[in-house]
């Protein structure tokens, strides 16, 4: 009797030290994944590398920035070795500013509506399609989120967005702002974006020895197996480097506590 | 304790207690003119005429750049052809608040219409990626208008024609609130200040706190007797001089603009 033949999905390699290994060769193509952190936990170092990566394997790649200037992004990114401005000005990455994209689609206001959240996917699908963008992150769709007022348009926006990125093929990171990773805590900030991506990853910190350190988690990636361990997130100048951590680091994790 | 402006004898002599309406006919009904340091609101019904007075009272332009006239609903073509026509002065400052309106905000609400409804092309999108900072060209033309007002000298002639640009788009307590102050500065700087507002986009509140603030209220209407039409303006109010209360009913001749028919004293 034949082996039944494994279908495997194509992967989008994130080129991430230790990324692909977790998600044991990439994230699947056309995947929306959230990568919900608390703050200073390394999301926007994670996503800019997963551009940079893919821009260095010549993929077209966008970025659109809502909580923080591109200008203050760039300076930011710039000190790392992997980055390289080249990259922004040959057009390999785009970074777009949310707050001139609302001003160019006439939505400087303080809440959308459903045309307005409509214009927004459209201008947004519009980019990637005229582009090729192949991988994409939106830093943060929190802070964009804020600004539609229901939970139903919430949902709509990132479901119909997800479903179109999809169909183009491109691989989106949408960047979350949580204010608690433990296990208890929701891993996005209005509940809905969790159950619509293709993936969560989380970033938080953990205490031991009184230093906070950095940990992602891949709680969940449709389309692949993948490790559900944490891993020990180090932001060195040659970007993001995740190593699988010891199960007894954790100070706050009491069930894994040294001699519990 | 309020601001005082020393004004010389010799331009207090030149420019004298009133000042003319640009009509002679008024000057003699309002027994000279309009006192220095006037504020007069001329409350209007459309085709009363008003417009053509706001700008008639410019025409007078003792001093051509201490005088100007702002305007929410001509251009500024329309307004020279206007003055040409009457022979009143062109080098006074003119501002066209409604072309700077279809310039800096329309224009933007069309292009934005224009993305929205066809999307990105590839030239967008790079421009876009290379925008760093939202154009705050976002204008408060209120303030602005204030502004220029507040900064004319002494003896100004200021018309603006008409707040009702503002009224519609702004909170109208707020365009109260700068006409007090423009009526401080008028006072102060002995200028004379014409605004004109519809009678329709303004509650009787604004209306009445309007009044109480003029120095002079003139309300222009229109009614057709016949097959004709009967223009005319009732001065409401006139400070320190009741007897120049009247109802006049003017007309429109090519050779002197607004000309008044008759004159009926109310008080």
């Amino acid at each position: 009797m034949q082996p039944a033949t494994v279908y495997t999905r194509d992967r989008c390699i994130t080129g991430i030290h230790g990324m692909d290994e977790i998600l044991r060769g990439g994230i699947p193509y056309g995947s929306t994944v959230l990568a919900a952190g608390t703050c200073g936990s390394g999301k926007t170092t994670l996503g800019m590398e997963f551009l940079v990566r893919g821009a260095l394997a010549g993929e077209a790649c966008a970025h659109f920035t809502a909580t923080e200037p591109s200008v203050k992004l760039l300076e930011n990114i710039r000190q790392y070795a992997f980055f390289d401005m080249n990259m922004i000005d040959s057009g390999l990455i785009n970074v777009f500013d949310m707050d001139v994209l609302y001003s160019w689609l006439g939505l400087d206001k303080a809440s959308f509506d459903l045309d307005d959240v409509h214009a927004l996917i459209k201008a947004i699908v519009d980019i990637v399609n005229t582009i090729g963008v192949t991988r994409l992150v939106i830093d943060s769709v929190t802070t964009l989120c804020y600004k539609i007022k229901s939970e139903q348009l919430i949902r709509d926006f990132l479901f119909t967005l997800g479903k179109k990125l999809a169909t183009l093929g491109c691989t989106t990171i949408l960047i979350s702002e949580i204010t608690s990773a433990t296990e208890n805590a929701h891993w996005s900030s209005f509940g809905v974006e969790e159950a619509i991506a293709d993936g969560i990853i989380v970033m938080g910190d953990v205490e031991r020895m009184g230093h906070l350190l950095r940990f992602l988690q891949v709680v969940k990636m449709r389309g692949t197996s993948h490790s559900r361990a944490k891993h020990a997130i180090e932001l060195t100048p040659l970007g993001v480097m995740l190593t699988p951590m010891l199960k007894w680091g954790a100070v706050s994790d009491k069930t894994n506590r040294w001699g519990s | 304790m309020s601001k005082q402006i020393k004004f010389s004898p010799d331009d207090e002599e030149f420019f004298g207690s009133v000042g003319s309406f640009g009509v002679p006919k008024f000057d003699n009904a309002m027994n000279g003119g309009v006192p220095r340091g006037f504020l007069v609101v001329g409350f209007t019904e459309t085709g009363s005429g008003l417009e053509l007075f706001a700008k008639q009272l410019t025409s007078p332009a003792e001093e051509p750049d201490n005088t100007i006239l702002i305007s929410t609903n001509e251009s500024q073509l329309e307004i020279a052809r206007v003055f040409n026509k009457y022979k009143w002065p062109t080098d006074i400052a003119v501002r066209t608040l409604g072309e700077e309106y279809n310039a800096k905000v329309l224009e933007k609400e069309l292009l934005a219409s224009r993305y929205r409804l066809e999307g990105f092309k590839l030239p967008d999108i790079q421009r876009l990626a290379q925008t760093r900072f939202v154009d705050d060209d976002t204008q408060d033309f209120l303030t602005e208008m204030t502004n220029e007002i507040m900064a004319m000298g002494p003896y100004f002639r200021a018309v603006i024609d008409s707040l009702d640009f503002f009224m519609q788009r702004e909170d109208q307590s707020r365009v109260v609130a700068m006409l007090r102050m423009m009526q401080a500065h008028t006072q102060i700087h002995r200028g004379i200040l014409f605004v004109t507002v519809s009678k329709d986009t303004i509650t009787p509140a604004i209306k009445q706190e309007m009044a109480a603030i003029a120095d002079m209220v003139c309300d222009f209407k229109v009614r057709t007797i016949g097959s004709d039409f009967e223009t005319s303006m009732t001065v409401s109010k006139f400070r320190n001089a009741p007897e120049n209360l009247s109802i006049m009913v003017f007309r429109v001749t090519p050779e002197e603009g607004i000309t008044p028919e008759t004159v009926e004293r109310i008080a």
